[in-house]
């Protein structure tokens, strides 16, 4: 017996992994319904859905890297304290002193830039297939809400490092709030704390982009792919369109 | 004790395989049936995951974030650009009033997403009579990737047009 298999048949074993080995179709489903990080998925599919020119893969895709910014993220915060006087120290010993702080860095950038364009993607994909048509067409709708959450946590990153890139790139960002009719003024003060980008938006922006955003977008993602699962072989009027 | 060894028709049966013959039984996968996504869906996706990790953890080895030097706010640096995915909004900024280029083409632009599907009733996914459709979403799309391209890449100082292959301002 393996390691493996004498765990499983321990009494441990057996209360950690309830689910039978993947033998047969039943055994597959229960193992579907007994894993928390697998119940995401449905248990079945379409067959023309597993193929790659179907999705391009570009949802997995964009939840790989969600889950890169996360980790390479949460690293990044043991370094960095958002007030304009450390800020770009920070960034400063992050890429010369902290083990693999420059690499780290390049990882969270490139996934932030690749998320955008894999949101997006993903958007024209669904698109051109038409799979925002009904019934999914509310899945559509939290879609659209991701990629303005993926364009926010963006953008609120941007200005982390408190370089001159950041500062200006944002300052031109928010100035467009202030054209918001009649509003306008309350809105940008808000956004940036003030008459102009500073301590205040720093803090803000930091908040967002770490607490959040990232918070309203694992709990937005959940919804997405909830239903997704459960609308996975809701296919009917499809069906019977295709078999005329 | 050894078992008797069964004899079929004056030969040794080793072992009896249920199933289909090797030959002369392809199945022709019908797309539309369902299949179990362990492991079919889930060894694919595990596959596209690594790939775009793997993607992005070869570009960080060649490529550097970049960072200037520390913000000044008495130093407006020229161009002032923002970040690549709101150059197209940037561009549409200079031709246009903020308040049109700033607030009421962005918004339209994504409530009107947020209502396709609600404005589109056509359950017609593929076939011809998406025409319209497919034409609309397309004609947005690339003027979006236009505009964007101009701006990340086709803008100078004072906003003024250069060619990216004499001046380099595009900013990631």
């Amino acid at each position: 017996m393996t390691i493996g298999k004498r765990f499983r048949a321990s009494t441990l074993g057996r209360s950690v992994i309830r689910n039978p080995n993947r033998v047969t179709t039943r055994d597959r489903a229960a193992g579907h319904w007994s894993n928390f990080f697998l119940h995401i998925y449905p248990v079945k599919i379409r067959r023309k859905e597993i193929y790659f020119r179907y999705s391009w893969f570009l949802g997995v895709a964009s939840l790989a890297l969600f889950g890169s910014l996360v980790v390479s993220g949460i690293y990044l915060m043991f370094f960095y304290v958002p007030s304009p006087t450390t800020a770009y120290g920070n960034i400063q010993f992050i890429q010369t002193q902290v083990p693999f702080g420059q690499y780290i860095r390049n990882v969270h950038r490139w996934s932030a830039h690749f998320m955008v364009l894999a949101v997006a993607a993903h958007m024209a994909r669904v698109f051109y297939r038409g799979a925002y048509k009904s019934p999914r067409e509310f899945n559509w709708v939290i879609g659209v809400v991701l990629l303005v959450l993926t364009l926010l946590l963006s953008f609120t990153g941007y200005l982390l490092p408190w370089d001159q890139l950041a500062y200006w790139a944002v300052t031109v960002g928010t100035s467009m709030a202030a054209y918001v009719p009649i509003i306008g003024e309350q809105v940008s003060n808000v956004l940036i704390g003030g008459q102009e980008v500073g301590s205040a938006t720093l803090i803000r922006f930091y908040v967002l982009h770490v607490a959040l955003l990232p918070t309203v977008g694992v709990v937005v993602i959940a919804l997405h792919l909830w239903r997704w699962r459960k609308d996975s072989m809701l296919d009917t009027e499809h069906d019977q369109q295709e078999a005329m | 004790m050894a078992e008797e060894p069964l004899v079929v028709e004056g030969k040794r049966v080793l072992g009896v395989v249920p199933g289909v013959p090797p030959v002369g039984d392809r199945k022709i996968p019908d797309e539309q049936e369902s299949v179990m996504v362990w492991p079919h869906l889930l060894v694919r996706h595990a596959v596209a995951a690594l790939a775009v990790l793997l993607l992005v953890l070869i570009v960080a080895i060649f490529f550097d974030a970049p960072l200037r030097e520390i913000a000044n706010p008495a130093v407006t640096p020229n161009p002032e650009k923002a970040p690549w995915y709101f150059a197209g909004l940037q561009e549409l900024l200079s031709h246009y009033h903020p308040l049109v280029a700033g607030i009421l083409v962005p918004g339209t632009v994504v409530l009107g997403a947020m209502a396709l599907p609600y404005l589109d009733r056509n359950p017609d996914r593929h076939g011809r009579t998406r025409r319209v459709a497919v034409a609309t979403f397309t004609i947005f799309l690339v003027a979006w990737i236009i505009l964007t391209i101009i701006g990340f890449a086709f803008r100078g100082p004072d906003w003024g047009w250069v060619w990216p292959w004499n001046a380099w301002y595009g900013e990631l």
